[in-house]
């Protein structure tokens, strides 16, 4: 029983320290610009998207015989049925490109994330704060070039509200407008960092648990035992953050479609 | 030093409160889709872009709460 306090005490002392390593630090210089360890998986996953997708769109044909060529295509009629054309509806077509960048890069910076001592750019709030923002611009750009300026603003209050209701509503729709560039960015961030959070407290409680049952002098191997159950639950977390890399994916493009589907069509 | 450790530890009550409502939109939401998928399957696809809309709305009461959980 001892051992087991033992390996409990190592395990919160070393759990306290983890939310410091996933704050970024600046690994190098450029000019007076830091550039954090974030940033550099972040461009390591826009060459890979870029690779993937140029590769894939070079060797493309019209009856497909390439099973990598195949998957791509595939993720990209995923994209324009399922989000593009589903929730737009008239006049998608022109929204598939940027839905297929967001979908993919988001896709891509995830599922690096997961690979074993590589991290994810979406763990950053900047780095998601960046695409939200883009997001943002999109939709209202494309709601303002179909409506104009006043129009499209005048929009935000749905027709059929009675007459003194109407700037209440008008300021709700606004401020719910305005926010959703906060919870684009967060939902991410906070869905990645915490995902790999929970994995990074699981394989702690391993190792911590197995290193004291071995090493602390006296063979204690019930202290050992949990580390079992402790390792069962990383790999069923890991299989679930591996759903939630697609799901946020996913999640996030077709959020960016249903805004720009009410930005463009007045409801 | 307490006062420091009473606002932290109200900062994680405070998003856990925040959580609730949420919690229980996303389950209605969800509950409403799976009823209506089953009983018209061909809508579903239609259905799940209503549903991420309703589900991103009320997962943004969370998600501000999670915000005044770092800024606050």
């Amino acid at each position: 029983m001892e051992g087991l306090a033992t390996a409990l005490g190592n395990f919160v002392e070393e759990a306290q320290g983890l939310s410091a390593q996933f704050d970024p630090q600046v690994v190098f210089y450029i000019g007076p610009w830091g550039v954090t360890q974030y940033i550099v998986w972040l461009f390591i996953a826009l060459a890979v998207t870029f690779a993937v997708v140029l590769v894939a769109a070079k060797k493309v044909s019209l009856v497909p015989t390439n099973k990598f060529v195949n998957t791509v295509e595939f993720g990209y009629d995923f994209v324009n049925s399922s989000i593009a054309e589903d929730v737009i509806g008239e006049g998608f077509k022109k929204h598939v490109p940027f839905l297929a960048t967001i979908f993919f890069f988001i896709l891509v910076c995830n599922i690096l994330g997961l690979v074993p001592g590589f991290k994810t750019s979406t763990g950053a709030i900047s780095c998601t704060w960046a695409l939200a923002v883009i997001s943002f611009v999109y939709f209202n750009f494309y709601g303002m070039k179909t409506f104009g300026f006043f129009q499209y603003f005048k929009n935000l209050c749905p027709s059929g509200v009675p007459g003194p209701m109407k700037p209440v509503i008008w300021f709700l729709e606004l401020f719910s407008m305005v926010i959703r560039v906060l919870t684009l960015a967060v939902r991410l961030y906070g869905n990645m960092l915490a995902g790999h959070m929970m994995l990074a407290i699981f394989s702690i409680a391993t190792t911590c648990f197995i290193q004291t049952a071995l090493f602390s002098g006296s063979m204690d191997l019930i202290a050992g035992l949990p580390s079992i159950a402790w390792f069962a639950l990383l790999v069923v977390m890991y299989a679930l953050e591996c759903l939630v890399a697609f799901i946020q994916a996913f999640v996030f493009a077709i959020l960016s479609a249903s805004y720009v589907s009410t930005a463009v069509h007045a409801h | 030093m307490e006062i420091t450790l009473a606002l932290a530890a109200l900062k994680v009550v405070g998003y856990g409160l925040a959580a609730i409502g949420p919690g229980i939109g996303i389950g209605i939401a969800t509950y409403g889709l799976c009823t209506a998928a089953a009983r018209q399957p061909e809508m579903k696809g239609t259905l799940m872009g209503y549903f991420f809309i309703g589900a991103a709305m009320s997962e943004a009461l969370a998600l501000l709460g999670l915000v005044l959980f770092f800024i606050g």
